[in-house]
C-alpha cells in the first residue's frame, strides 16, 4: 500500500526568488530554470528526507500539469524570430522539471511527466501507483505543477512510499491534504 | 501477476520509407534518407534532415483523411494503420492508445503563429489518431523528449503485465518543426553533414521525423484471437542520468541503469544479447556516454552495436518506436542494420557493426531523452 | 576598454541570469568557467555565443572556440574590440 510521507505546496503568486533565498540559497543553477522547474525544485526541497544527495535508484519522480512547459515555450518562441536562445530551448520540454529534481537530489529512478486536460485525482493516483509496478521503486516524488504564467501557477507535491506509517495515498486523502 | 507481452503488429513511417517493406529494403541496401530540407517551411537550410518523403497532402490521401491534420498525426495514422492490419484488427475498439510526441501539431501553428492551431497540443495529436480509427476506450500522450515513444511502449507493457489491459496500441510520432530545428541549432549539436554515429569525426546529429506504432498483447488475448507473435517484449527499464538537462554523464549512469533493469527483468545476462540498436545520435557527447554505459554492461564481450540514425536522422519523440520496429525486422529477417558513415575508431567509443546476416534471439534497444530520461527495452524471439 | 568591460559584464549578468550580481562582483580576470569562477556551464557558453552575435556581430563557429574566447571578461573584451562588426 502506498502512503504519504510528506506534502508540500507553494501558493500561486509566491515570489520564488525570495523563497529560494530564504530556504536554500546555495544552488545558483536555480536562476537559470524556468518557473516550472523552479517550482519543482522548491517543492522537492520541502519534501526532502535523509539521506540527501546520495545517488539512489529506488525513488521515482512523476510530475503532472495541464500545460507542461508552455509558459517557457512562449518565451523561447519569441527569440526564434531573431536569435534562438539555447538556455530557453533547454526548458521547452514537460519533463525537464523531473530532470532538474533528479540532478539536484541524485534520483536515478524512473522519471515521467504527464500532461492532463485538468487536475484529475483518480488519474494522478493511478499513474503514481503504476510507477510502483517496477519493484525497484520504493518511493516517489509526485506533484502537480501547473504554470499558466510566471506569476500564475498551482504547485503542490507529495513524497509517497511503500507501506509507510503515514496516511494512505488515495483520492480521498489527496483531496483532504491538498485542500487543507 | 505478470503475463508475457507479445508484439502482434507493427507499423512505421520514416525517412527511409513508408511501411515495413520499404524500410527493410532501405536497411538492406544501406540507403540513407538524410537529405537537404524539402518539405519543412524554414529559413534554416544549413542542416540536412531525415524527412518522410511524402507531403501532407500525399499522406492525407493515403490515410483517406479529408481534414487538415498535423503532419505528426498523419504520420501516426499511417504507421498505426499498418500495425493494426498486421495484427488483424480493424480499429481501436477495446484498444487503448498511448502515443509519444513533443512537437504535436506545431507544424500547423507555425503556419498561423502568433495564433495557435486548435490541434497544436500533444494530446490533440494523439486524439486525432484515435478518432481516425473510430475512437479508443481511452488515449493518452507521453512527452519525455527523445524517450517518449519508448516510454509509451513501457507504459503499455506495464498495463498488460499488471492485468489492467489485454491489448494496447503504443508508439510515437514527431514531425519536423521550425521550433525545434532552431532549438537544436542553438544547442550547437546539429551537423551540417550527414551524421556519423560513434565515428571519431562525428560532429552532431541530423534531425529526422517519422512515426511507429506497435500492438502489444497479452498471451491470453493473442491466443484467443489467433494472432501471430512477432516477438516478445521480454524486458525494459527506465532510469534517470541525474546529470544535466540536455547532456549525458561521462560514465553513462542513466543508460547503464536502464539497460541493467531491462536485462534483469528479462532474466538474461549480457552474453545473451545478440545485437544492440543504440541511441547513437552522432553527437560527441551521447556516443561517448552511451559507449561508456555499454562497456560497463558488456565488458570485453561487446555484441554487435549499430545506430540506425544515419538512415533516419534522430526522430526525437518517435525514435524509440521507430527503432523498435527496426529491431523487429532484424529479429524476423536475421539481419543487423548497418551503422552507416562510420570510418574511424574513437577510443572513447565502441566500434559499431557494419551489419549483415546474423542469428538473432535477443535484441536490446536504447532511447535516451533530455532531462536524463533514459529507457532501454529488450525484444526476444517468441520461441526463445 | 573600461566601458566595454563594464558593458560586457552587464550583458553577461542579464544573459546568464546571474541574479543579484553587479559588475563590481565580477573580477575582470577571474575565470568564467570552473569552480573558482562563476561556475558557468556548457549551455552558458552557447548563450554567450548568441550574446556576441546579437550585440557585436561576431559569429563563433562552435562551443570549443567559445571556451577560448570566454576565459575571462578581460579576454572577451579584447576579442570583441578586435573583431566586432557592430
Amino acid at each position: 500500500m502506498l502512503t504519504i510521507k510528506q506534502f508540500a505546496s507553494i501558493p500561486g503568486g509566491t515570489d520564488l526568488t525570495a523563497l529560494y533565498r530564504a530556504t536554500v540559497g546555495d544552488y545558483p543553477k536555480f536562476f537559470k530554470m524556468d518557473t516550472a522547474c523552479k517550482l519543482g525544485f522548491l517543492l522537492t526541497e520541502q519534501l526532502a528526507d535523509e539521506p540527501r544527495f546520495t545517488p539512489r535508484e529506488d525513488r521515482a519522480v512523476l510530475m503532472f500539469s495541464t500545460c507542461g512547459s508552455l509558459c517557457n515555450d512562449r518565451h523561447y518562441e519569441e527569440t526564434v524570430l531573431d536569435f534562438p536562445s539555447p538556455s530557453l530551448f533547454v526548458y521547452t520540454l514537460p519533463n525537464i522539471i523531473t530532470g532538474e529534481i533528479a540532478i539536484r537530489n541524485k534520483y536515478e529512478g524512473e522519471t515521467s511527466a504527464f500532461v492532463l486536460e485538468r487536475f484529475a485525482p483518480e488519474t494522478f493516483v493511478a499513474l503514481v501507483e503504476e510507477a510502483f509496478q517496477d519493484r525497484v521503486t520504493q518511493s516517489a516524488v509526485c506533484g502537480w505543477v501547473d504554470v499558466r504564467a510566471d506569476d500564475g501557477f498551482t504547485a503542490f507535491a507529495f513524497l509517497v512510499e511503500r507501506n509507510g506509517p503515514g496516511k494512505a495515498f488515495n483520492v480521498q486523502n489527496l483531496y483532504g491534504t491538498v485542500n487543507q | 501477476m505478470e503475463t508475457r507481452v507479445h508484439i502482434t503488429g507493427a507499423g512505421v513511417v520514416s525517412a527511409v520509407g513508408c511501411g515495413q517493406g520499404e524500410t527493410l529494403d532501405a536497411l538492406r541496401r544501406g540507403a540513407s534518407g538524410i537529405a537537404p530540407v524539402r518539405f519543412l517551411q524554414t529559413e534554416e537550410k544549413a542542416f540536412p534532415v531525415g524527412e518522410v518523403k511524402l507531403s501532407n497532402a500525399e499522406m492525407a490521401e493515403r490515410c483517406g483523411v479529408l481534414s487538415d491534420l498535423s503532419r505528426t498525426s498523419l504520420m501516426g495514422i499511417l504507421a498505426l494503420q499498418e500495425a493494426l492490419e498486421q495484427a488483424g484488427l480493424r480499429n481501436l475498439a477495446g484498444i487503448p492508445l498511448i502515443g509519444g510526441t513533443t512537437v504535436g501539431g506545431m507544424d500547423l501553428t507555425e503556419r498561423t503563429f502568433p495564433s495557435y492551431s486548435p490541434l497544436h497540443d500533444c494530446g490533440a495529436s494523439t486524439d486525432a489518431i484515435a478518432t481516425h480509427f473510430g475512437g479508443a476506450p481511452w488515449a493518452t500522450t507521453l512527452s519525455t523528449a527523445c524517450s517518449s515513444a519508448a516510454n509509451a511502449v513501457i507504459f503499455g507493457a506495464n498495463l498488460i503485465r499488471s492485468g489492467q489491459a489485454d491489448i494496447v496500441a503504443v508508439g510515437g510520432s514527431e514531425s519536423l518543426s521550425d521550433f525545434h530545428l532552431h532549438g537544436f541549432g542553438s544547442l550547437m549539436i546539429l551537423d551540417t553533414a550527414p551524421c556519423r554515429p560513434f565515428d571519431a569525426t562525428r560532429a552532431g546529429l541530423n534531425l529526422g521525423e517519422g512515426a511507429a506504432f506497435l500492438i502489444l498483447e497479452s498471451e491470453a488475448s493473442r491466443k484467443r484471437r489467433g494472432a501471430a507473435s512477432l516477438a516478445v517484449l521480454s524486458g525494459f527499464g527506465n532510469a534517470c542520468d541525474a546529470f544535466h538537462q540536455t547532456a549525458s554523464s561521462e560514465n553513462g549512469e542513466g543508460a547503464f541503469l536502464a539497460m541493467r533493469k531491462a536485462l534483469q527483468m528479462a532474466g538474461l545476462r549480457p552474453g545473451d544479447i545478440d545485437y544492440v540498436n543504440a541511441h547513437g545520435t552522432g553527437t560527441p557527447n551521447n556516443d561517448a556516454s552511451e559507449s561508456a554505459a555499454l562497456r560497463r554492461i558488456f565488458g570485453d564481450a561487446m555484441p554487435p552495436v549499430s545506430s540506425t540514425k544515419a538512415f533516419t536522422g534522430h526522430t526525437t519523440s518517435a525514435s524509440g518506436s521507430i527503432e523498435a520496429v527496426f529491431c523487429l525486422l532484424a529479429l524476423r529477417e536475421g539481419f543487423i542494420p548497418a551503422n552507416l558513415n562510420w570510418m574511424a575508431a574513437d577510443p572513447a567509443c565502441i566500434v559499431p557493426t557494419a551489419g549483415g546476416p546474423a542469428s538473432l534471439k535477443h535484441i536490446l534497444c536504447n532511447a535516451f531523452g533530455f532531462g536524463g530520461n533514459d529507457s532501454s527495452f529488450l525484444f526476444s524471439k517468441s520461441d526463445a | 576598454m573600461e566601458q566595454l568591460i563594464n558593458e560586457i559584464k552587464l550583458k553577461l549578468i542579464d544573459a546568464l541570469n546571474l541574479d543579484g550580481m553587479t559588475p563590481e562582483d565580477i573580477d575582470d580576470n577571474a575565470p568564467l568557467f570552473g569552480d573558482e569562477g562563476l561556475g558557468l556551464d556548457s549551455i552558458d557558453v552557447l548563450e554567450l555565443i548568441v550574446l556576441l552575435e546579437r550585440n557585436y556581430g561576431i559569429r563563433l563557429a562552435n562551443p570549443q572556440e567559445g571556451k577560448k574566447v570566454f576565459q575571462s571578461v578581460a579576454v572577451m573584451a579584447d576579442y570583441v574590440a578586435s573583431n566586432r562588426k557592430k
